[in-house]
């Protein structure tokens, strides 16, 4: 257990459809079942080895569906029982067993792909695995004691991570923090520092592993989730809790919590706030997005909630002036990933142009790395809206 | 963003007014003659501007009666071409046109005519800023647009008006000129030196010798990021780069023997340099294209001083030609960084 961190519990959570991208949901359970902790809930129609698990036991309470019957959330009304189905331990230590272990269980579904930001297909090779095991975003909760708490688990993760193939794995570190991997021919541990994007895997990957046109694709996985699949590996069973930390101008006591996986953010929030109505982001002030009226629960990779008062940052911010043309500033070439000229690659997501955007390097983008841009731009457009739009047109014609 | 620009224009608009206004009463002092009963005399000395006693207040003054006027006229046809443009377009205003007829009076001679003010005006609202859709969709600054315009129509604006030209023995728009005619010797008979250059006491258009006002502009655009310092530092550079290379290579009269810091100091290049050339939506978008732009900048402003006589000043066409490779530019950069993408392997 965590030494000295608060647990908060809630009474539901949810596994959310906005986590998986490009995934066609097919139910395993309906609304009333009862399920447990591990159990198999969904999975992917096109890639039915891919399953999703039930992050807590309870009763299944709302299958909530938006335009298109596309997936918004499963909730789950948490028991106490915490009964859990249990995963038998990977067959062998081949590729193959090990990732028939972790579609089993469910963790297949903590990868994800750059480009695109997908879950990786079950047979698919990647050029190198990325474990980011930093977080540099301002009040970010701190990942150097939650691995040292878990570093057994940690350690077995990393090491199945790496035999999944026969790329490299990269635990991409914060300088300070020496996670003891031997560098060898498989794993290498590589520190990164210098401002808020060093935790980003868009900025390892492009230092270490660049996308360009080859049509390859690598894999990174947070350091939470490597935790959870060691967790799995060696108790059988996923890991309940993840870290979050509570920050911003209106919440009464920042600090860091430990929570379920998925939880209800109101819940979360009950009596931390000193304000009516605050402004609420999903993550930091830096890569969080503003919570939309279905985002109620904590999405499957965020480790942070700031909350500010209504008169904090952009409300009465500078996005008054001329909305709609781009004035282009030095700034902005900081706030993206080396490399990417961000005034050119901008105005070819104005204007969708998706070849121009793929040359400009959008394969090395997903959401969270062009945030900064939007709010920096002057023109008051959603980059991360216009970047996904332009990479589910790349990827269409993949 | 219009506010802070404004603001950094100030200290410019100070300088403007006192120099313009300091012109005017040193050349009447000189000739008295010169005084006409043309518009500008007559506010000049309704307002008590005294070429005898020749205070601050008189190069005040004398300076308003020069300036505003220019101004007025500039900020009405702005407004109201700008009025035209959006109802055309359903828009609504966009404030920005002060700040271009702003700019606009800034380089215009004192004694520009009044025809010259609209003409060029207007070409600085419609063609450098209508047909493109308005404010930050142009790729050229509005302002630069309608003085080159001005220039090339009408070549002899700067020297209309027989206070800017047969002076002291020469008849070009500034301290330029002199220098082209007769080098250091002419300067000190003018009485510039690096001081009065420097704090931009010297003939020129009306706002753009002071290179101390335009310091301070420049100072506070940096601080608050409005402009790319790799733009600024790259034309600094290059000027002092080019300049030295025509010093050693080139003729021994002329501006080629001009040292750097004349071509600093002298002519209107610190002010285009800060408030035209650092536009950010008509400068070069990526930072190796704005190295790139700043040192193209400068070469041409060397080098269409050392050889075209008939443009002493050159500023002007020289950040015209850059500002229209600026996209050029970023399209090598581009194509450049495209390169590299595709050579990767994943």
């Amino acid at each position: 257990m965590l030494s000295g961190l608060e647990t908060k519990y809630v009474t539901r959570a949810a596994l959310l459809g906005s986590d998986y991208r490009g995934v066609n949901f097919e139910m395993l359970c309906e609304v009333g079942d009862e399920v447990k902790v591990g159990a198999a809930v969904m999975r992917d129609v096109r890639r039915p080895q891919i399953k999703f698990t039930a992050p807590l036991s309870g009763r299944v309470a709302s299958i909530e569906r938006g335009k298109r019957r596309k997936l918004i959330s499963l909730q789950i009304d948490v028991d106490d029982s915490m009964a859990v189905a249990s995963q038998q331990p990977p067959a062998g230590n081949d590729g193959v067993s090990l990732r028939n272990f972790m579609l089993e269980s469910g963790a297949w579904s903590m990868l994800r792909t750059r480009p695109f930001g997908n879950i990786p297909d079950p047979d698919a090779e990647p050029a190198a695995v990325f474990v980011t095991a930093l977080d540099a975003e301002p009040l970010a909760p701190e990942p150097r004691s939650i691995i040292e708490t878990y570093q057994q688990e940690f350690n077995s993760a990393v090491n199945v991570l790496a035999d999944l193939s026969d790329a490299p794995l990269y635990v991409c570190h914060a300088p300070n923090h020496v996670l003891g991997f031997e560098n060898s021919s498989k794993i290498r541990s590589v520190s990164f520092a210098g401002g808020y994007a060093a935790g980003l895997p868009g900025v390892h990957i492009n230092a270490l592993c660049p996308i360009g046109f080859g049509g390859g694709e690598v894999w990174h996985i947070g350091y939470q989730d490597v935790i959870s699949l060691g967790h799995l590996l060696l108790h059988g069973e996923p890991w309940l809790q993840r870290v979050i930390s509570l920050g911003g101008n209106a919440v009464r006591n920042p600090r860091d919590l430990a929570v379920y996986p998925g939880s209800k953010i109101s819940e979360l929030l009950v009596n931390e706030i000193s304000e009516v109505a605050p402004r609420t982001l999903m993550g930091s002030t830096i890569y969080g997005r503003e919570s939309a009226p279905g985002s109620a629960f904590l999405s499957a990779r965020q480790r942070q909630i700031t909350v500010f008062d209504s008169t904090t940052g952009e409300a009465a911010g500078t996005k008054a002036s001329s909305p709609g043309a781009l004035i282009p500033n030095e700034t902005l070439e900081s706030l993206i990933l080396p490399g990417i000229y961000p005034v050119p690659l901008m105005r070819a997501l104005q204007l969708g142009d998706a070849e121009r955007a793929r040359e400009l390097g959008a394969l090395e983008l997903v959401e969270e790395d062009v945030m900064p841009l939007s709010r920096a731009c002057v023109s008051s457009s959603d980059y991360a809206m216009l970047l996904r739009d332009v990479l589910d047109q790349l990827e269409s014609v993949r | 963003m219009l506010q802070l620009q404004l603001l950094a224009l100030l200290p410019v608009v100070i300088a403007a007014l006192v120099n313009t206004g300091y012109q005017y009463l040193a050349a009447i002092a000189r000739n008295p003659a010169l005084v006409t009963d043309d518009f500008r005399s007559q506010i000049a000395l309704g307002l008590g501007a005294n070429h005898e006693r020749l205070g601050l207040y008189d190069m005040f003054a004398a300076g308003f009666a020069h300036f505003v006027p220019v101004l007025l006229v500039a900020l009405l046809v702005g407004g109201f071409w700008e009025r035209i443009i959006t109802e055309r377009r359903q828009a609504s205003i966009e404030p920005g046109f002060v700040l271009v007829a702003l700019l606009f009076t800034l380089l215009m001679p004192g004694a520009a005519a009044w025809v010259h003010v609209v003409f060029g005006m207007s070409f600085a609202m419609l063609l450098g800023r209508g047909i493109f859709g308005g404010e930050g969709k142009t790729f050229l600054s509005p302002a630069l647009l309608g003085v080159a315009i001005v220039q090339v129509s009408f070549p002899g604006v700067a020297d209309q008006h027989p206070l800017w030209s047969g002076l002291a023995g020469y008849a070009g728009s500034d301290a330029i000129a002199l220098f082209h005619r007769g080098g250091d010797a002419a300067l000190s008979a003018a009485d510039i030196n690096l001081w009065t250059a420097f704090i931009g006491r010297t003939p020129g258009t009306m706002g753009t010798t002071s290179v101390l006002a335009v310091a301070l502009g420049a100072v506070l655009l940096l601080i608050e990021r409005l402009i790319s310092w790799r733009l600024l530092a790259a034309q600094i550079i290059g000027l002092f780069v080019f300049a030295t290379i025509f010093n050693i290579l080139g003729a021994d009269t002329g501006a080629s023997a001009m040292p750097a810091y004349w071509h600093l100091l002298l002519g209107s290049f610190a002010f285009g340099a800060v408030f035209i050339a650092c536009d950010p939506v008509a400068s070069a978008c990526t930072n190796p294209g704005r190295w790139i732009q700043g040192f193209l900048i400068a070469a041409l402003v060397v080098l269409i001083r050392v050889a075209n006589t008939t443009h002493p000043d050159a500023v002007i066409p020289a950040l015209l030609l850059a500002s229209i490779v600026a996209p050029l530019i970023d399209h090598a950069v581009l194509a450049w960084n495209i390169r590299g993408r595709a050579r990767r392997h994943v």
